[in-house]
């Protein structure tokens, strides 16, 4: 089951809580006590299947995983389609104001609201109310989630790309000066509060108050918790036996890393890219929250709260819808991540020689 | 131990420089700046922009950036008297001299009627220290007894109910659930407050008090989680070693077991990820204070963001990095003295 094994690997670059950065505790992250169990296969059911098959087919299985599958491709179809559900089946604008229907709670709470909603909903029913500008929460809520999404995409990718040309650096020369220098721009990356940092870039320059700024911003200040990760466990994988072997015939650096090294460690990138994703999420609902990412009148799950902040007790829809859509977006990414760390092994993978 | 505190401290100093260095960097780069608004202004004369100018400092000719570092950082009464190395401002009248953030002075807010940066910041640093002190106990005093149940259970149903509960909570912002508990206990129960730290013409320990204890506790979330987690960590490894065995094979009782050799073993990492946890926790002020109204640096950082009061903003940053980095260092040199196990000046 999953949710047993929910452990902490999130690698939280900016808000919450442990991840990884004064380097001492980094490694400890994988909690070897609460490994998975190995599955009940017989090693002959096993061995018919590829490495690859074998994941999937785990992942299959695995109802919570498959649920959360579920779950979040439902966000993400919702968030491409916003643009049609919006004009064929809720009739409301993200963008365009309405000062008549400002603040309005939900149609449905009321009696006659209800049967609107039940009856002729379109362009008439707020399923979520509207806010402080007379727009549907709704809407704009499905209209959000495509820059969120598209934000953690982004910054998976980014810190994905720059975690692993790093670790496997500084993996490969570990105990050397690069490996030194490395060292000393993460620890400086980890000892200035990131959030200062990222605040005053976005709120100074207007292009990294674009998606895809504020992407390269936080991909760019998020990718240490990988590196620091692949740095160990290269080193040890470095002086195993195909390795030395690989080099002791000749083969340049590069192959070395990219042929042998690299698919060792690809589980682990993988699973710390899904969590980046969420983190990345919630990162830009703050700095959107705080006037500083995603800027009026495109509509971001963090800047929608921000026009709540006046009201907020008397317009609470206005904080709680946004942050479902977070929750339901970020607890499916997570268990996916769970899942697939289930799946993939990659602790134990890398401890043990895999073929 | 002594090299290391050295190489520690002088590694601290560079940290420290470096953020002088971004901050002043983007200061240069950022658009806008005080005159700007005068443009919107049809009243407004060139004079009266002049007049500005030499008010913020803003009349150097931007030729030599190098000069303007050094001037912004030390200061410009001791630099040679020319243009290139003193503002007009400075140049004409000895005594309005730029005194450099070294001696704390970051130039004049654009907002606040050009009264001295770092005036609205000295003002507001208690109530981010008192925060952030009330959310650091709060975070121990949750997170320690959750670590050790989880450890002592392992695997039984606290302990997977500690950690379901923390995951959820990782899912959402914690500044989101501090609004939604804002909202349920402050709007519709009226338990606390809504916003502040104090009552006007009330300020009694108890009134403030009731003011901290929502924003501390939410403050503190990402604390106890980390906290917790960690310790449960630790525990399970301390309790594998053979000390702990020794002690229980010689038939000291199990509670002196746990609090003589575990604990005190396992709480040793622990003072390491403090560190850490006190960068994020300066760093998380800032949601946290716009959330509940809270006056502190965090939310005058927003405050100077969005008006483009470039000085209270750079001011802001360097002094938030400076206590990142010494809360850093500190943390180090005191773990180092603390657990003598631990040899630092052993590469790798």
């Amino acid at each position: 089951m999953a949710l047993h094994t929910l452990t902490g690997v999130q690698i939280f670059p900016l808000f919450a809580s442990d991840a990884g950065v004064t380097g001492r505790s980094s490694l400890r992250e994988a909690d070897p006590l609460s490994l998975p169990k190995s599955s009940a296969k017989t090693a002959s059911q096993v061995r018919e299947q590829t490495y690859w098959g074998a994941v999937g087919a785990k992942l299959w299985r695995d109802k919570i995983t498959m649920a959360a599958v579920f779950l979040l491709l439902f966000m993400i179809t919702i968030t491409l389609a916003a643009p049609w559900i919006a004009k064929n089946l809720l009739g409301f604008d993200p963008i365009d104001t309405n000062l008549r229907t400002r603040n309005k709670p939900p149609t449905w709470l009321t009696a006659e609201g209800r049967q609107i909603c039940f009856s002729s909903p379109f362009g008439k029913c707020n399923w979520l109310g509207t806010d402080e500008a007379g727009r549907d929460v709704l809407t704009r809520g499905i209209y959000g989630g495509r820059i969120s999404l598209r934000i953690g995409a982004y910054v998976a990718s980014i810190s994905m790309t720059l975690g692993v040309i790093v670790g496997l650096i500084s993996g490969y020369y570990a105990a050397t000066f690069i490996d030194d220098i490395i060292n000393a721009i993460i620890q400086t990356l980890g000892s200035i509060p990131q959030l200062f940092l990222l605040i005053i870039l976005a709120g100074t320059f207007p292009f990294f108050r674009t998606p895809e700024g504020l992407s390269l911003l936080i991909g760019a200040l998020g990718w240490m918790g990988l590196s620091r990760l692949l740095r160990g466990q290269i080193f040890s994988i470095r002086e195993r036996e195909y390795v030395v072997a690989s080099r002791g015939i000749g083969a340049s650096i590069w192959r070395v890393m990219f042929r042998h090294i690299l698919p060792n460690v690809s589980s682990i990138i993988i699973v710390i890219a899904v969590f980046d994703i969420a983190g990345a999420i919630i990162a830009e609902a703050g700095l959107s929250f705080l006037g500083v990412g995603i800027g009026p009148p495109n509509p971001s799950w963090g800047n929608m709260m921000q026009g709540s902040l006046g009201n907020f007790t008397d317009a609470p829809w206005l904080v709680i819808a946004p942050g479902i859509f977070i929750f339901l977006t970020t607890l499916s990414i997570y268990l996916i991540g769970d899942g697939l760390r289930d799946a993939l092994d990659p602790w134990v993978k890398t401890g043990v020689p895999s073929k | 131990m002594g090299r290391y505190i050295v190489r520690r401290s002088i590694q601290s100093f560079f940290l420290l420089w470096l953020a002088t260095l971004i901050s002043f960097t983007v200061y240069q780069l950022a658009p806008g700046g005080p005159i700007q608004f005068l443009d919107d202004d049809p009243r407004a004369t060139s004079e009266d922009s002049n007049r500005l100018a030499r008010l913020y400092g803003l009349d150097r000719p931007k030729l030599f950036p190098p000069a303007q570092y050094i001037a912004w950082l030390t200061g410009e009464d001791w630099l040679p008297k020319n243009e290139t190395w003193r503002s007009g401002r400075c140049l004409s009248d000895e005594s309005r001299c730029g005194r450099g953030i070294l001696r704390l002075d970051f130039g004049r807010s654009f907002f606040y009627k050009g009264q001295p940066a770092i005036d609205p910041i000295l003002e507001r640093i208690p109530a981010t220290l008192t925060l952030a002190v009330a959310s650091l106990i709060l975070g121990m005093v949750i997170g320690i007894p959750l670590g050790i149940v989880a450890a002592l259970n392992r695997g039984r149903m606290p302990d997977h109910l500690i950690r379901v509960t923390t995951v959820l909570i990782n899912t959402v912002p914690d500044w989101w659930l501090g609004l939604l508990l804002l909202i349920f206990l402050g709007g519709y129960l009226g338990l606390v407050p809504l916003s502040g730290m104090y009552d006007i013409g009330d300020g009694s320990l108890l009134d403030r008090l009731h003011h901290l204890i929502l924003p501390a506790l939410v403050a503190a979330t990402g604390g106890w989680i980390g906290y917790s987690r960690i310790l449960r960590f630790e525990m399970l490894e301390v309790l594998n070693q053979d000390y702990v065995r020794t002690a229980r094979a010689k038939g000291l009782a199990e509670r002196w077991v746990m609090i003589r050799h575990v604990l005190r073993n396992a709480l040793m990492p622990f003072v390491t990820g403090f560190g850490g946890i006190f960068v994020l926790f300066l760093s998380g002020s800032v949601l946290f204070e716009t959330v509940f109204s809270w006056p502190g640096m965090g939310r005058l950082f927003i405050t100077a963001i969005n008006s483009r009061d470039y000085p209270v903003m750079m001011a802001i940053f360097v002094i938030g990095s400076f206590f990142g980095i010494i809360g850093l260092l500190v943390v180090d040199i005191l773990y180092s003295v603390v657990d003598p196990r631990v040899k630092y000046d052993v590469s790798r």
